[in-house]
């Protein structure tokens, strides 16, 4: 089974690469679009997310090695440094997730302040300060 | 205790955790604990300075992993000089606000306090650090907290603003990490030294995506124009402490991250040409955009963007001088604006609409705050004999050596427009008549005490800026000098004359 | 101690304790000021030895003070000007409050010109010019609101002025190497061949100081809103600061020249020229419809600094030395005058030259004062004022044959009586009003200075080689050689002397004779006669009549003139200001308040320099 798996894996290999790839991409520009086409405090919170997860889902998708294993060194297993991914950007997206989390804990508290004092959630009429 | 670059944040993280604890032994404790760290910081910049003075860099490994792998912290006389400059204005601030905010109720001074240490911790960590990704994780601190403080008061605009910077602040998030991404799927590193040491290996159209990447992050941090339009209203919303700390502190590090990235990390023609336009464009619509405001935090605020914007010129000439000119403009834009922002937010806090209009010739209720208010303007203009002047002096020269005549005209141009904006709000303190200011909200003592440094601060070293100049001297040599750096950080830990 | 740094550290430790007395005891901070300059005065004029040089550094630049004889005519000048004008301040400023504030920012303001005298390099000239800048700018703002617009524009012509001379200055620095003033000539920073624009630059920044057309804008309203104890040493003294620099500047320039550069030099010689020239006669048109004793002044100093200009722009020996000699004669009368407008104001609490007439009889000395003042400044002789116009048409005839600008500056000349008769004739005689009965002479401490300025008019008109000396000295350390003087003696160029002594003495002696044989003949049967005691046929004034033509004096005249009064520089540099102030508000629109706008444009510059990457950076 497991064997069976790989082998379908190694053959695709690339196509999920690819996959992998293009829905960061993709979730990086659907957050763009959100962030600056919709006009609701909430979507645009929401496209920032999007945004974030597509880079975490990129930096994910750099860290692994063809066939790799996790990055965990046990007894028995001391060559599983050669097939390991790279753990540092799993590392890396644990605390950028984390930041995010705090990011957007803010921002959506921000917006239930703004949508009490201004009673809407409509960015272009939220421009008390200007110029 | 040996005193190392470590205590620069350990200490306030925990004791950002000990003031909520704190806080149930006694009610005053939570105002007075920031205090103590922020002095102690102070402490620590003092002793660290004077190693740095003698052995040239320190570098402290974090939980024994040397230096390409694991995270050092690095105190070089110029990240020491910045640091020192915030731990001090820190305290400043600290010491102004102290019983500022004493008519708000107790539940936010609680955060307040925190929010603003663990800003100018953020901020010190950005600067001390030698590892990228070490470095946005303080930039997140410092982007998280002061879109807090930001929106810190209900009832006004705040939260607006605070979005507004939480917006744009999280596309600087983005955008570096992006960038931090591409550079180690080409390098595979973190430590900044060995990025720099690698640096010539990655193919140049890479390079400059990443180089741009951070560019526009850090340049929303360090108000680069068209990134800056937070700037303004994060200004004129926050308190008056903290407007003075992004101003002071904030600005700062959005700046170190910008020239570290450049002058340390790349080894890229063009950049210097680029900071160069960039800052010249952001002095003048900055400069153009104050001379019309009504509120007067906002128009600080612009003429905040302006000194970046010069900043970015001075560091984009790229000379000793410029360098050592733009590190001087830092330091003097970190203490006037700050006085500017006290000092401003005083007067403001007598006015009922905020406005500078309501606040005509109330130099003769407040004579203190309004003298070191002109004392300010004066001194950021450019006027001698204060310390704003020398700085300006040094980036002409640095200029003139390059024979950037036209730059020169349109720095001083520029200036020109500053002294129509700040003169006419100084005429109208002292000369306007015709409101009659009751029930003045008087500055307390300690800040009065805070103002009074940074205004004898000013004019001490407008008299005789060879106070500072040898240390700035210094710092402009080592961010000059890329190899030392790098091979300090990777080869042996001895140090360097 | 140095005795540089110690002055300097009477004046700033003057100015404190001026501003800290005036807490303690309002009275005693003019006294605080005026002792402290004379303090100075008799410090620098004891131990300051010329040509000393004291070398210091200040935030990694050398520096050096110093004083030459160039100078050394300045800084007579200065002092000697500060000293009575500090006198004069005592009572003239009794009854204002925030003396301290006046006091200490009159006292820096002496402090920056004696320190630009002392400076023998630019960054501690360009220091102590803007010290004097803001602190004079200070004062004039200090009548308050009224003044603060007036104050403004000083302070922003000033501002262009300093920064055009900033950029000489750095300049300098970048393309030969040093900030030394003699050093910098000596590498050629002004010959005028390559890097023209640095003298340039330096002239116009000395330009705004000494009001040339077309920025001396905000030179009339500065120099009469500011209380005139301060105006008499604004218009007197800080002016010359810029004729010091233009003087050392065109010196430079002239010695440099050679055949390469002539045309450029000759170009340059003729623009100052006339805009010199033109400067006179605009500000002697304007002072004539002024009825404002104070701005009527104002106006006369920017014309008398149109003559020193067309002096210096000469280049020759003797038009230097005219335009150096009618710069002191002009800080003498026109301190003079301004304390005279000051004491009238004073005492009749209005310079409106409608309003008051006929204090001839209440303000005796006074009168004697604006007197030889007026005399000196119409340039009539014995006085001095006559000995600076005869060199200056001299130099213009026969050194530079400029016959076109001696007609615009006879012009003027001429025109100057007008105004002068109406200072005089408003002010102290004709009608005596009612309102005006109650008014007595000036304090005895504002008479003194003022005759004594008077006197020293009297004197030097007389025996004019009592400025030539010092004057041909620091033509001198400017490089004209063989500058021949005598007491009373100057040598043309035709080898002729115009022996001034004896044009005064022939002058004065008739001058004494006719005044004597008048006295005599009227002493017998002398009575008063009241304005109204007289009898226009037939018929016999009221007491409420006003008799004066002081109102319409100049009617027919201002008719002639009106095309000249329409356009005005004035107004250009309003338009333009309203220019710049509706493009500073549309800039500012950029900034639209909403936040997605803001992330747009984050957006967009990326993409652009993405874009552009390829062309923005390279290995």
């Amino acid at each position: 089974m497991q064997e069976e798996f790989n082998e379908i894996f190694l053959k695709y290999h690339d196509i999920i690469s690819l996959g992998v790839y293009g829905t960061a991409i993709g979730l990086i520009l659907i957050g763009l679009y959100a962030v600056l086409m919709k006009k609701n405090l909430v979507k645009i919170v929401i496209g920032l997310t999007i945004i974030d997860a597509g880079i975490h889902l990129l930096f994910i998708g750099i860290g692994y090695i063809n066939g790799g294993t996790a990055p965990i060194f046990s007894p028995g297993y001391e060559d599983a440094a050669k097939r390991m991914v790279d753990p540092i950007p799993q590392a890396l997206v644990l605390t950028a997730i984390v930041i995010g989390f705090a990011v957007t804990a803010v921002a959506l508290s921000l917006v239930i302040r703004l949508y009490k004092h201004h009673h809407t959630a409509k960015i272009d009429q939220i421009k008390s300060l200007k110029w | 205790m040996v005193i190392t670059p470590i205590h620069y944040i350990v200490v306030p993280l925990i004791a950002a955790f000990a003031i909520p604890l704190l806080s149930k032994i006694h009610k005053e404790l939570f105002r007075i604990v920031p205090g103590i760290v922020m002095f102690y910081n102070i402490i620590i910049s003092f002793v660290l300075m004077k190693e740095v003075n003698e052995v040239g860099y320190i570098s402290e490994i974090i939980a024994g992993w040397e230096a390409p792998w694991g995270i050092n912290l690095m105190i070089t006389p110029f990240s020491g000089f910045l640091a020192s400059l915030i731990s001090v204005l820190g305290f400043l601030i600290w010491l102004y606000q102290y019983r500022f905010k004493k008519v708000i109720d107790v539940d936010e001074i609680k955060s307040y306090g925190i929010l603003q240490m663990m800003m100018i911790t953020g901020a010190i960590g950005i600067i001390i650090t030698g590892d990228i990704f070490n470095l946005f994780v303080f930039m997140e601190i410092v982007a998280i907290t002061a879109v807090s403080l930001t929106s810190f008061y209900r009832g006004r605009d705040g939260a607006e603003a605070g979005f507004k910077y939480l917006l744009i602040g999280g596309f600087a998030s983005a955008l570096i990490l992006l960038a931090i991404l591409i550079l180690y799927t080409q390098v595979g590193t973190l430590n900044m030294a060995e990025i720099a040491e690698k640096m010539h290996t990655i193919p140049l159209g890479i390079k400059s995506t990443i180089l741009i990447l951070f560019i526009v992050g850090f340049g929303i941090e360090a108000e680069m124009f068209p990134l800056n339009g937070w700037a303004p209203d994060a200004y004129s919303q926050a308190p008056g402490p903290t407007s003075a700390a992004f101003a002071g502190i904030v600005v700062k590090a959005g700046i170190y991250g910008l020239i570290r990235v450049i002058y340390t990390l790349f080894d890229i023609e063009g950049a210097f040409d680029f900071l160069i336009i960039a800052g010249l464009v952001t002095m003048i619509i900055a400069e153009f955009s104050a001379v019309k405001q009504k509120n007067l935090k906002r128009m600080l605020a612009y003429s905040s963007i302006g000194q970046m914007g010069l900043v970015l010129i001075a560091f984009g000439i790229g000379t000793k001088t410029a360098v050592f000119a733009a590190l001087f403009l830092m330091f003097n834009h970190a203490i006037i604006k700050s006085l500017l922002f006290m000092t401003g937010s005083i007067l403001m806090y007598n006015s009922k609409d905020k406005t500078i209009s309501s606040i005509h010739g109330i130099a003769k209720n407040l004579p203190f705050v309004s003298i070191m208010f002109a004392i300010g303007a004066f001194a950021i203009v450019g006027l001698p004999p204060f310390s704003g002047f020398w700085s300006k002096l040094y980036v002409l020269t640095a200029a003139a050596d390059k024979e950037m005549i036209m730059l020169i005209i349109a720095i001083l141009g520029v200036s020109i427009v500053e002294i129509v904006y700040y003169f006419r709000v100084v005429n109208k303190l002292y000369f306007a008549t015709d409101i009659e200011h009751l029930d003045i909200f008087k500055p307390s003592n300690n800040s009065l005490i805070a103002m009074g440094i940074l205004t004898i601060t000013i004019i001490v070293i407008g008299f005789y800026p060879d106070l500072i100049t040898g240390y700035l001297h210094n710092a402009a040599d080592i961010l000059l000098d890329r190899s030392s750096y790098i091979d300090f950080v990777l080869k042996a830990n001895v140090p360097i004359q | 101690m140095n005795i540089f740094f110690l002055i300097i550290l009477i004046f700033f430790s003057g100015a404190i304790l001026s501003f800290i007395i005036n807490r303690i005891a309002p009275k005693f901070s003019g006294i605080t000021t005026f002792v402290t300059i004379a303090v100075v005065s008799f410090l620098f004029f004891t131990q300051v030895e010329i040509n000393s040089i004291t070398q210091f550094s200040l935030g990694g630049i050398q520096m050096q003070f110093g004083v030459n004889n160039y100078t050394y005519i300045f800084a007579i000048l200065v002092l000697g000007l500060s000293l009575l004008a500090s006198l004069f301040s005592i009572k003239y400023m009794q009854d204002n409050d925030r003396l301290g504030y006046f006091y200490s920012n009159f006292i820096l303001s002496i402090a920056g010109m004696v320190g630009i005298i002392f400076s023998r390099d630019f960054i501690s000239f360009f220091i102590f010019w803007e010290i004097m800048t803001w602190s004079s700018y200070l004062i004039v703002i200090y009548d308050g609101a009224r003044s603060s617009r007036s104050g403004l524009k000083y302070m922003i012509f000033s501002a262009i002025g300093a920064y055009a001379m900033l950029t000489a200055i750095v300049s300098i620095k970048g393309s030969y190497g040093t900030f030394i003033i003699s050093e910098a000539i000596e590498n050629g920073a002004f010959n005028f061949t390559d890097h023209i624009y640095i003298p340039i630059m330096l002239l116009v920044g000395f330009a705004v100081k000494a009001a040339l057309m077309p920025l001396h804008v905000w030179a009339p309203n500065a120099y009469s809103k500011s209380p005139m104890s301060f105006t008499a040493i604004f218009s007197g003294a800080m002016s010359k600061m810029g004729i010091l620099g233009m003087g050392l500047v065109l010196a430079s320039v002239y010695s440099h020249s050679t055949d390469e550069n002539a045309f450029n030099v000759l170009i340059l010689r003729q623009i100052l020229g006339w805009l010199g020239g033109i400067t006179a006669v605009m500000a002697t048109i304007y002072a004539l419809i002024q009825t404002d004793a104070k701005k009527l002044l104002a106006y006369s100093s920017v014309a008398q600094l149109g003559y020193i200009i067309v002096g210096l722009s000469t280049g020759t020996k003797l038009g230097v030395m005219a335009a150096l000699f009618l710069a002191i004669i002009h800080a003498v009368f026109k301190g003079a005058l301004f304390m005279v407008a000051g004491a009238v104001e004073r005492q009749v609490g209005t310079t409106d030259m409608t309003k008051i007439s006929g204090l001839i009889r209440k303000m005796p000395f006074t009168f004697f004062t604006a007197l030889v003042s007026i005399i000196a400044l119409a340039g009539i002789p014995p006085l001095g004022g006559f000995v600076g116009k005869w060199m200056l048409y001299e130099a213009l005839i026969t050194e530079s044959n400029n016959y076109f600008l001696v007609i615009v500056i006879f012009f003027s000349s001429t025109a100057a009586f007008m105004y002068s008769y109406r200072f005089l004739f408003g002010l102290f005689l004709g009608q005596e009003e009612k309102e005006i009965e109650h008014v007595k002479e000036a304090p005895v401490t504002m008479i003194i200075p003022m005759v004594i300025l008077a006197l020293i008019l009297i004197v030097t008109g007389v025996y004019p080689g009592i400025l030539f000396e010092p004057i041909a000295q620091g033509m001198q350390y400017l490089g004209y050689s063989d500058v021949n003087w005598d007491m009373s003696v100057l040598v043309n160029v035709w080898g002729e002397e115009s022996n001034m002594a004896y044009i005064n003495l022939t002058i004065g002696v008739v001058f004494v004779v006719i005044f004597i044989f008048l006295t005599l003949k009227n002493l017998k049967g002398t009575r008063y006669v009241g304005t109204k005691d007289i009898s226009t046929s037939g018929e016999i004034p009221t007491e409420n009549e006003n008799l004066t033509f002081q109102l319409d004096f100049f009617k027919p005249f201002q008719r002639a003139a009106a095309p000249l009064y329409k356009r005005s520089m004035d107004k250009i540099w309003n338009d333009l200001g309203n220019a710049l102030e509706a493009i500073f508000d549309f800039t500012r629109r950029i900034y639209t308040g909403n936040g997605q706008t803001y992330a747009l444009f984050v957006i967009i510059f990326l993409v652009i320099l993405l874009i552009f990457k390829n062309t923005l950076f390279t290995n």
